[in-house]
């Protein structure tokens, strides 16, 4: 069993925040402009190395696994770098979507089955998992509107509670509470050093996180 | 443990089938059921797609707080919907026995457009046999 990538979205559709673990198909990084800064170093639009080395720390899958598992510089400015240059090839084993495709079709997928929910049973019902063949997706979502999704290998159990844990932990103590995070900007990702650590630790204390 | 309803959605989205069992759900008009249906076969798709490791299936449960839905997905696209309580263990089990009667009942019907609502009373009786029966609450 096992916790393959966490997606936080804000209560404007963007997603503020991704990490990943155990994911053999890491997603494309998105085009430019498709998604927030500061949202994962792993999967941010690459910008042209200045000393032209194109296979920079970044191109790795190795070193964005690294990289995405903790140590990660505080909210990330990317550099205004960026020229003509496309960014060099994908490795071999990245044939998913590119990132902002992938967190636009998670969060139609989630928001589209939540207002099932509630039409099918006329409450305020949440929706709270679903699972595949390979996966399953969980939710949670808090009442200011921010949604937690995870995917975790499907037959794993509800993770709400570890959703909720990681709400009223790392996300008040590290994003909420932080001067420095710009919530709601809708400029801004929220990713940050503590927060990252802080998350990677829970999750990898879970009993399920093999 | 409760079965709430049944949906049989075709291989296009359009629901051929749809039956209530017993209460617990909104009664829904058969125009929002029709919406749903499409939207369902919309989101069956994508989920394929987000799969972190490998190919996937589409989803197979869907769960809320109080009640889940369970899909089949048949070699042919149709798929059948089964919406019960959380709790209930043998919704997939079940969607096969509805899916031999789907095969028995329909599909060998001369007188059933495929892809086109079911309007076959034995269907109806063998659904209200098999489900009405296994749920708490009568047809």
């Amino acid at each position: 069993m096992t916790v393959h990538s966490l997606y936080i979205f804000d209560r404007h559709c963007n997603c503020v925040y991704y990490q990943d673990w155990h994911r053999t198909k890491p997603p494309k990084p998105a085009v430019e402009g498709g998604i927030l800064p500061a949202v994962s170093r792993a999967v941010t639009p690459r910008a042209a190395s200045s000393d032209g080395n194109t296979t920079s720390t970044f191109t790795s899958p190795r070193n964005t696994l690294n990289l995405s598992s903790g140590i990660v510089v505080a909210v990330n400015e990317e550099p205004q770098a960026r020229n003509a240059i496309e960014p060099p090839a994908q490795p071999p084993s990245s044939t998913g979507l590119p990132f902002d495709e992938e967190t636009k079709l998670v969060y139609g997928v989630i928001l589209s089955l939540r207002n099932m929910v509630k039409k099918l049973t006329k409450r305020d019902e949440q929706f709270t998992n679903y699972r595949t063949s390979t996966y399953k997706m969980h939710l949670y979502e808090t009442i200011s509107g921010y949604k937690f999704v995870m995917l975790t290998d499907p037959r794993a159990d509800s993770v709400r509670f570890i959703l909720r844990q990681l709400y009223s932990g790392p996300f008040m103590d590290y994003v909420v509470r932080n001067p420095i995070v710009d919530m709601d900007s809708r400029e801004h990702g929220i990713d940050n050093e503590y927060f990252r650590a802080s998350v990677d630790r829970i999750i990898r204390g879970l009993s399920i996180f093999q | 443990m409760a079965i709430f309803g049944l949906w049989v959605i075709n291989k296009a989205g359009g629901l051929v089938y749809q039956r209530n069992f017993s209460d617990g759900l909104a009664q829904l008009s058969m125009n929002e059921y029709l919406v749903m249906a499409g939207t369902l076969h919309g989101i069956h798709a994508i989920t394929s797609r987000l799969s972190p490791t490998g190919s996937s299936s589409g989803a197979q449960v869907i769960e809320a707080e109080t009640f889940k839905m369970t899909i089949l997905l048949t070699a042919t696209g149709t798929k059948f919907v089964l919406l019960t309580s959380l709790s209930d263990p043998s919704a997939e089990s079940l969607l096969q026995k509805v899916y031999e009667i789907y095969a028995d009942a329909t599909m060998k019907n001369p007188f059933h457009t495929p892809e086109m609502p079911i309007r076959s009373e034995k269907f109806d009786v063998r659904i209200g046999n098999l489900l009405g029966a296994s749920s708490s609450g009568a047809v």
